[in-house]
């Protein structure tokens, strides 16, 4: 059981209002993405989570105990840093042996079995004698890892997981990452900038912005659902499109900028006014067909070529609409093409 | 054949003005000083003899004086080094302006004239002084006391001149390591201290060996401030090298002190560079 409740947190540096009354409960065994621009306050918050800063206001409970005000020594909370901060003047079995040293009374040859463990775990128990500059990149965060884990903490921080690796290395975290956490069924909280790494491996995405959660939901419905224009544009891309909600002879309909009037009309129950609504790039079909389906005439402006799929800018009146298609499927730049979407797939959204 | 020797040409330009300079303002001197220490007074015709090495080693006298300067170099090296690492720890770990205040006092003593800080330790250490007068108040000593003249003295007044040396090269390894390794040894559990023990103390080695190495070959070789206030009871080896030059025109003599003040001097650092350097793999 580790419950992590976060009431009410606020944190200021001078007079910067870092994190604005934050609140969340991270349940037992979840694996939560804090997710947003830099600058947003997910660091930060990371941070008082491991008792490296004091919160100006709110309390932290861990299991029901508040350890708002506890030093981070006293926490069983674990974080594997950005840097790595692996010791240079120690070995790879000193360094994971560290935690168990501070925190484990146990003697010292079940100690080397725990250590030899968490190595196995990363695949590094044949490193275990070399120093921290020996390894490459990715056998440190590795040995990271294994230090993070070692002592079976309640809880389990990353800050940045991947940020220091190339392309294919950070594949092969996210599946082992993924892999430990069902492995160990740790309670564990990941800090990224990056939304693709926080929808493939998190079941709770966190999404921050100056201080405050903009949401909180499933990888799956933060991405069906944004409820907000931020959230719209951080999480893949999507096209915000302005339109306004209007009465036209006694029936409430879309008209976009340039007067063009959506067919069907959105299916919301919304008071007249201006709105944002997000529509998908891959959510765009050409030539559709269908009763549920908004059907539009517009230029191609631009295309892009992506390999299984083309990217095409579509021009309508001053409104530009972007496009993510099936190569194949796809007409050809420059020409006049009807376009549109099944109507669920165009949402509002808060501004 | 001539990217290689250009290669090579590159560096041996750099080096050249270092090493003239060098040749020129150390290694000229220090052979001329060698060799004025074994080539006896002009009056006896001026050829080798080790009589000025006789005479240091079958003086007491002198044997005090570089006893002395040994301990009293050690003492304000060790000195220097438990002040400075806890002074450069905070300083490291201070915000900006806190840390540029606290550089700026450590550094204050370098910008005053050595004569004029002497002189105001002379008015702090002296009977009636600062110091003298609270020990006083405070009840702790009977009546006037005065830290002029003693091994005391020197040490407090070397040590605020060396401190700078030892806090500002501790500063530099501190300021390499940077704070998340101590933040990491926290969250695995260790405890402030233990972190300082196991984490902050062992990486600011190499800083600690530089620093301190400066600080005893600067305390070895100093001489006005132990003039100042040790005075003629005292003396310290610089200061009996210049009375030598200065007072009894022995050239020869002042020459063999020298040498043997440099080797005593080269004896203790160099297995101390090479103990440190092992130490840190």
């Amino acid at each position: 059981m580790s419950n992590l409740n976060i009431s009410t947190i606020s944190k200021t540096f001078g007079s910067q209002q870092v994190l604005n009354n934050i609140s969340l409960d991270i349940a037992d065994r979840s694996f939560v993405a804090l997710l947003g621009p830099s600058g947003c306050g997910k660091s930060t918050l990371l941070r008082l989570i491991a008792g490296l800063e004091h919160p100006n206001g709110g309390q932290i409970h861990l299991d029901g105990q508040d350890i708002t005000r506890l030093p981070p020594e006293r926490r069983d909370i674990a974080l594997m840093f950005q840097s790595y901060a692996l010791m240079p003047h120690m070995t790879v079995f000193e360094n994971v042996r560290f935690p168990l040293r501070m925190k484990d009374s146990a003697p010292k040859s079940e100690q080397a079995e725990h250590v030899r463990n968490a190595l196995a775990q990363v695949q590094l128990d044949s490193f275990a004698d070399r120093y921290p500059r020996q390894l490459s990149g990715g056998q440190q965060q590795r040995v990271a890892l294994a230090r993070a884990i070692v002592a079976e903490p309640k809880v389990l921080l990353l800050d940045e997981p991947l940020s220091n690796l190339d392309a294919r290395l950070r594949e092969d975290m996210q599946v082992e990452l993924k892999r430990l956490h069902r492995k160990l069924d740790l309670t564990t909280v990941f800090v990224t900038h990056d939304q693709t790494e926080a929808l493939a491996l998190a079941d709770q995405v966190v999404l921050m912005n100056k201080g405050i959660i903009e949401q909180i939901d499933t990888p799956e419905r933060m991405y069906a659902r944004p409820r907000t224009v931020f959230a719209a544009k951080f999480i893949g891309a999507a096209n915000v499109i302005e339109i306004e909600l209007r009465d036209i002879a006694g029936e409430r309909c879309g008209v976009l900028n340039d007067g063009t009037v959506l067919d069907p009309s959105p299916d919301v129950e919304l008071p007249a006014g201006r709105y944002k609504f997000m529509l998908r790039q891959e959510a765009i079909i050409f030539n559709p067909k269908g009763k549920n389906t908004v059907r539009l005439e517009g230029t191609i402006e631009t295309q892009n070529f992506l390999g299984s799929v083309t990217r095409s800018i579509i021009r309508i009146g001053n409104q530009k609409i972007s496009a993510v298609t099936p190569a194949k499927n796809t007409p050809v730049d420059g020409s006049q093409v009807t376009f549109g979407w099944n109507l669920p797939d165009f949402l509002p959204l808060q501004d | 054949m001539k990217q290689a020797s250009s290669r090579l040409g590159e560096p041996a330009a750099l080096i050249t003005p270092g090493l003239i300079f060098l040749v020129l303002a150390f290694f000229f001197p220090a052979l001329n000083m060698l060799s004025l220490s074994v080539i006896g007074p002009a009056a006896d015709g001026g050829g080798f003899t080790l009589e000025h090495y006789a005479k240091f080693f079958t003086d007491d006298y002198y044997a005090g004086v570089a006893l002395r300067t040994f301990r009293l170099s050690i003492i304000i090296t060790v000195t220097c080094v438990l002040i400075g690492f806890p002074l450069a720890l905070i300083m490291s770990r201070s915000p900006g302006w806190v840390r540029s205040v606290l550089i700026m006092l450590v550094i204050l003593p370098l910008m005053t004239s050595v004569v004029i800080r002497t002189f105001g330790w002379l008015v702090i250490l002296g009977p009636g002084g600062l110091i003298s007068w609270v020990l006083e108040t405070a009840g702790l000593v009977g009546n006037q006391i005065s830290l002029m003249h003693t091994e005391s003295g020197i040490v407090i007044a070397m040590v605020q001149v060396l401190l700078p040396f030892q806090v500002l090269t501790v500063l530099g390894s501190l300021n390499r390591v940077g704070p998340e390794l101590e933040e990491a040894s926290r969250v695995m559990g260790a405890g402030f201290f233990q972190t300082i023990r196991l984490v902050s103390l062992p990486l600011s080695i190499p800083g600690i060996v530089s620093g301190s190495l400066l600080v005893f070959a600067l305390s070895i070789s100093s001489f006005i401030t132990p003039s100042l206030v040790g005075g003629v009871r005292l003396p310290v080896m610089a200061g009996s090298i210049y009375q030598q030059v200065t007072g009894s025109f022995d050239w020869g003599f002042a020459a063999a002190l020298s040498v043997l003040l440099l080797g005593a001097t080269l004896v203790l650092v160099i297995p101390y560079l090479f103990v440190s350097r092992s130490g840190r793999r």
